[in-house]
């Protein structure tokens, strides 16, 4: 009974203050200058026709570089948590049934179609919507595809975790040649050249091109081991 | 010349767009898995194609990436239907019909005879 009355009460203070709260946000007013700003000002000063990726990579970059390093630390998490020696006698396939040809042989052929998509859409980052993580996310679909149709289908986690290094290297490399030769960590030194360029933006295009691989190999080691490690025949050795 | 381009893409288009339709329809009306799968699968990528085709006599200056949306729909749309198919058969979903016939069924006996 006791319980139930502070519960009741906890909850009308909280109500309290939400509705209070609500009720100073004014309604259907523009209030919100630093997102005009944006939205004025990246086609002008960046010549970045997306002005979310000119928001992500170079107004908020420093936060992305932090988002980045924060994926990169769930993937090395989930790897530590869900790695497991292999036992005597284990074989490496992950499904029971071997997966069609037809399906073998159509993934073939998708897999790099898949490939040039997420490429594309992170080297586009600048000028479409997407960018580097919705490429790196493409082409982690393309390496989930060959690991569900082919049993025996390997993915080197060392070439992964060099590919990582490398591309989280540049990303903070490029933003320490910023403060060398600007002011600021992340400062666009490189031309911004014209609008709707592929080769625009400064640095933003290297840096989601950094991002892209950096994704990738990142969800494909997600993948990859999630997949290794939770076939049924393991979890009945359990 | 231009005009005529314009009238086959719209053609198109509508065509893409009663199939999408149809397949919506049949998704919503068809008893089982199997029959939906047929239904969203051939009238959608069918649909879809043609729609992409539309477009690409309406804008031609994007024809080079709509082929290749063509494509990949041609190739990713049956084989995903496929996989769905087959893995919901294989997790033994059997297929709604009167006269309880399942070719499929047949031809893996058939299989499992000759090995």
């Amino acid at each position: 009974m006791i319980k139930q009355f502070f519960v009741i009460l906890i909850l009308s203070i909280v109500g309290y203050f939400l509705v209070d709260a609500f009720f100073k946000v004014p309604f259907g007013e523009k209030r919100n200058n630093v997102g005009n700003y944006y939205i004025e000002k990246s086609p002008v000063d960046l010549k970045v026709s997306n002005a979310v990726t000119a928001i992500v990579v170079n107004y908020r970059g420093f936060d992305t570089l932090g988002e980045v390093t924060v994926l990169f630390l769930a993937a090395t998490g989930l790897g530590s948590i869900m790695y497991r020696r292999k036992q005597k006698g284990e074989k490496e396939a992950r499904a029971k049934n071997p997966s069609s040809r037809i399906i073998q042989i159509g993934s073939q052929i998708l897999f790099p179609m898949i490939i040039l998509l997420g490429g594309y859409v992170f080297i586009h980052g600048h000028l479409s919507p997407g960018g580097g993580f919705q490429g790196g996310a493409i082409i982690a679909t393309a390496s989930l595809l060959m690991l569900i149709s082919y049993r025996k289908f390997k993915i080197n986690h060392n070439t992964i975790t060099w590919i990582e290094s490398i591309a989280g290297v540049v990303f903070a490399s490029l933003g320490f040649v910023g403060l060398v030769l600007g002011r600021t960590f992340l400062e666009n030194f490189l031309p911004s050249g014209e609008l709707n360029d592929l080769l625009s933006g400064g640095i933003i295009g290297i840096i989601y091109i950094a991002v892209g691989f950096k994704v990738a190999s990142e969800l494909t080691g997600v993948i990859d081991t999630v997949l290794l490690n939770n076939r049924p025949e393991a979890q009945k050795e359990n | 010349m231009g005009i005529f381009l314009v009238y086959f893409g719209y053609f198109f288009v509508t065509i893409g767009a009663i199939f999408l339709f149809l397949g919506a329809l049949g998704i919503y009306r068809m008893p089982d898995l199997y029959t939906r799968l047929q239904a969203g699968t051939k009238a959608s990528t069918l649909g879809a194609m043609s729609l992409i085709l539309g477009v690409a006599f309406l804008e031609p200056d994007w024809w080079i990436k709509l082929i290749i949306m063509i494509l990949f729909i041609a190739f990713s749309n049956p084989l995903s239907s496929h996989a769905i198919a087959r893995g919901s058969y294989k997790h033994n979903l059997k297929p709604f019909s009167k006269e309880q016939i399942d070719a499929y069924e047949e031809v893996e006996e058939s299989k499992e005879e000759q090995e």
